[in-house]
């Protein structure tokens, strides 16, 4: 690796400080898995690498009154051990275990995974399904968006040279929200997702979808929503068909690329099949959540 | 340079390291500690595995300043000088290594395996073996020596 300088922060508002100072020439370290890679094959190093490993405040889960709050330094990892999310919303650790082999899910953080911004980034789908927001902070202080607005593109997020995501909340509303995540990779381990996706919904007494909301996940430029497929199901009764057609309406809808892991139409295949997968198994997880969690 | 400060198989040590050196040069360079390979270099091989706290991680993929104040295990610090860990003596019995050059980053990953996981069904070993590529053996003998290993440290538990 070429040369650099490196600035450790003490906690959130001291790298926001740091950043002001030493932006654009900074890029901030958090797992190291994407950046300490991209920085053995670019021809150049930064002047300088901020390292925010040791900032406290950017870690851990808790529950807020806004709902679920994930720092963005937590570990794939620490969400897949965490008692809150183990409980309340199981499909993040179904999707955080899918994330690379266990010493990367150990260095590698939530906030970094959404921070890059791969189009098959296995932890967008399951929280664009339960509408996450996320906090970022910069010199003019802090602002929240939706999770879907953060995604700009392939490798392109909202954030400022200047600015740092800080924390990921899912909706009260949303915490215990039956949910499901699937992806499709050429191997088990240490595969990108051909496709990823996650369905979450609600199951009304007359046995029909509620709010339901897919994401899919690398068949478009950043992780996206399915509104039609959603409108579809939205009050419809719980049928194998209606998954089914809510499936081939989700494929309709992405934009998928031909390349050399899969063509374009057999990510299209893939994501009727995972979308009425998804919504088979969050039906399925009804049962195990709480009664009055809906509205 | 940086002055890195750590616990490193139960010595304290320090290095005064260049910014840039990542954890596995480190250990290579400043300390002899040649266990951890350098394979792929980008976090896809595992040969590298070390454990931090505990935790088992791609030594390439750190900086070696990000372990200042903590503690590092390698495989020299596994075995003491009259007896190997049990994982160690298992591979040696079922013969699970051939070239050996995965070695110290599977044994490192079956250690931390074991370490949270005192009796862990094959899907889950597979699973903890997914960070570390072999391109002799087929895993095969590694399954069955960490299932071997595992019995053994249990019996020692309840003894």
């Amino acid at each position: 690796m070429r040369g650099f300088k490196v600035v450790e922060a003490r906690d959130a508002n001291h790298a926001v400080a740091l950043l002001a100072e030493l932006a654009p020439s900074v890029k901030v370290l958090a797992g190291g898995t994407d950046l300490l890679v991209d920085f053995k094959h670019a021809p150049h190093a930064p002047e300088v690498v901020l390292d925010i490993t040791r900032a406290e405040d950017l870690k851990g889960v808790s529950m807020t009154d806004a709902g679920l709050r994930i720092g963005a330094l937590a570990t794939h990892t620490d969400i897949m051990r965490s008692p809150l999310v183990r409980e309340s919303l199981p499909a993040l650790v179904d999707a955080a275990h899918t994330i690379g082999a266990v010493q990367t899910r150990n260095l590698g953080t939530l906030g970094g995974n959404l921070v890059t911004c791969v189009p098959s980034m296995d932890s967008g789908p399951t929280l664009v399904a339960l509408e996450a927001r996320v906090t970022v902070a910069g010199p003019g202080g802090r602002r929240e968006l939706p999770l879907t607005e953060f995604f700009v593109g392939p490798r392109k997020t909202v954030l400022k040279p200047d600015e740092l995501l800080v924390d990921i909340i899912i909706p009260k509303k949303n915490v215990g929200k039956p949910t499901d995540f699937l992806k499709f990779g050429l191997r088990k381990g240490q595969a990108l997702a051909l496709v990823n996706v996650a369905s979450s919904l609600w199951v009304d007494p007359k046995k029909t979808f509620v709010e339901p909301r897919i994401a899919l996940g690398a068949v478009a430029p950043t992780v996206i929503r399915a509104p039609e497929a959603e409108a579809y199901l939205e009050g419809k009764k719980i049928t194998p068909e209606a998954m089914s057609e809510a499936g081939r309406i989700a494929a309709g809808e992405a934009r998928p690329i031909s390349d050399f892991r899969a063509s374009a139409q057999y990510r299209r295949d893939l994501i009727a099949v995972l979308t009425r997968r998804t919504l088979e198994n969050a039906c399925a997880r009804v049962q195990d959540v709480r009664p009055g969690g809906s509205k | 340079m940086t002055e890195v400060k750590m616990k490193l198989n139960g010595e304290t040590r320090s290095a005064s390291v260049p910014p840039e050196t990542t954890l596995l040069k480190m250990l290579r360079e400043s300390f002899n500690l040649t266990g951890a390979k350098l394979g792929c270099d980008v976090g896809d091989c595992g040969a590298c595995t070390v454990l931090v706290d505990g935790m088992s991680v791609n030594a390439c993929l750190m900086l070696a300043n990000q372990v200042d104040g903590r503690e590092v295990l390698t495989i020299e610090g596994l075995a003491t000088v009259e007896y190997l860990h049990p994982v160690q003596e298992a591979f040696e019995t079922f013969a699970s290594l051939q070239c050996g050059f995965c070695g110290p980053g599977v044994i490192m990953s079956a250690k931390a395996l074991l370490d949270e996981n005192p009796d862990p069904t094959i899907p889950e070993i597979r699973d903890a073996l997914s960070g570390n590529l072999c391109r002799c053996t087929g895993y095969t003998k590694m399954i069955e020596a960490i299932q071997d290993a595992a019995r053994i440290l249990r019996a020692k538990e309840h003894a």
